[in-house]
């Protein structure tokens, strides 16, 4: 519950009700019922199962299951909504889009998107890493044939991976001299 | 005696008070389960679909009322539209859109007072607002 002189401007999250009767600026996430009082003034994106306005909301709008907009509510933005009641008397201006996909849509894409980016992210760093390590070594050691043969086999189940240290780095050649040993040495000369 | 109010008592309660805008409006084409009209109406009056099949692009200088379980695929505009049935088709409403509980409308609304009742289906862009006064032809 925000009350009237309450004030929020950010991103919201919150498991449960949500009543706002002050200021909120941002973006509003609820699981539960999102509630917007007489006097509230809302310049953010709700996401609830049950909203009602009842006073001025400028932003998108995404309900679960029903959207009110009662007589004193002002709501100007795009909804997505499984069911939609505005009262005579509410203005309302903005795209609206029914049934029960079109509302269910965006909420579980929003909770399913964290997962699965952590997990491409590891592989394609170990990947980059392992290549890279005898790079870094290269110029240090200056007799590198003896480490890359071994590191280009662990790496040889990746070409992708291979591309990408010959791109990022110039010094590229060195790693694949083991391999193209004589090119390399002709370019060199 | 008896009769007289009975009659009284009984159209107010069907057509829910709006008995005066209908017959002050004078002339009122109704489209029955049998009827059909395809193509460009301008019409002073007030229009009723009701069940009747109906196509094009209607222009009412009164109201619009689309029945229940009747579709429409139309241009509508008019002062005020009730839309129990469905609808598709642009739609501008001079003072107010009104959609039944069983209503469904596809395509975008120009209006200036909206009264949604829950149940209702609409897809499309709402524009309120004060009215700008279009020509016909626009």
């Amino acid at each position: 519950m925000l009350g009237p002189r309450d004030r929020v401007i950010g991103q919201i999250y919150i498991e449960g009700d949500l009543r706002v009767g002050g200021v909120v600026e941002g973006e509003v996430e609820v699981t539960g019922d999102v509630e917007i009082d007489d006097m509230a003034k809302v310049k953010a994106s709700l996401a609830g199962r049950d909203v009602t306005i009842r006073g001025h909301v400028n932003g998108a709008v995404v309900a679960r299951k029903r959207l009110v907009v009662a007589k004193s509510g002002s709501l100007f933005g795009d909804v997505r909504v499984a069911r939609l009641a505005i009262q005579d008397g509410a203005t309302f201006s903005g795209k609206v889009s029914m049934g029960a996909g079109a509302a269910t849509a965006p909420l579980v894409k929003a909770v399913e998107a964290p997962t699965p980016v952590p997990e491409p992210e590891p592989k394609a760093a170990t990947e980059v890493e392992k290549p890279a390590a005898p790079i870094v070594a290269v110029p240090l050691v200056a007799a590198p044939k003896i480490t890359p043969p071994a590191i280009i086999k662990t790496a040889a189940p990746a070409p992708v991976a291979e591309l990408r240290v010959a791109g990022k780095d110039g010094k590229g050649k060195p790693v694949a001299a083991p391999i193209k040993g004589k090119p390399n040495k002709k370019k060199r000369r | 005696m008896e009769t007289q109010e009975a009659i009284a008592e009984s159209t107010p309660m069907e057509t829910d008070g709006q008995s005066d805008s209908k017959r002050g409006g004078q002339n009122r084409l109704v489209l029955g389960p049998n009827d059909s009209l395809e193509g460009k109406l301008t019409y002073g009056g007030s229009m009723t679909v009701d069940g009747g099949h109906a196509e094009g692009e209607f222009r009412v200088g009164g109201n619009i009322e689309i029945g229940n379980g009747t579709v429409v695929k139309a241009l509508l505009e008019a002062s005020n539209v009730t839309i129990k049935g469905e609808v598709e088709g642009k739609l501008t409403a001079r003072d107010k859109l009104t959609l039944g509980k069983q209503a469904k409308l596809n395509g975008d609304v120009q209006v200036r007072r909206l009264q949604i009742e829950d149940g209702a289906s609409l897809n499309g862009y709402v524009r309120m607002g004060e009215f700008e006064q279009q020509a016909p032809g626009s």
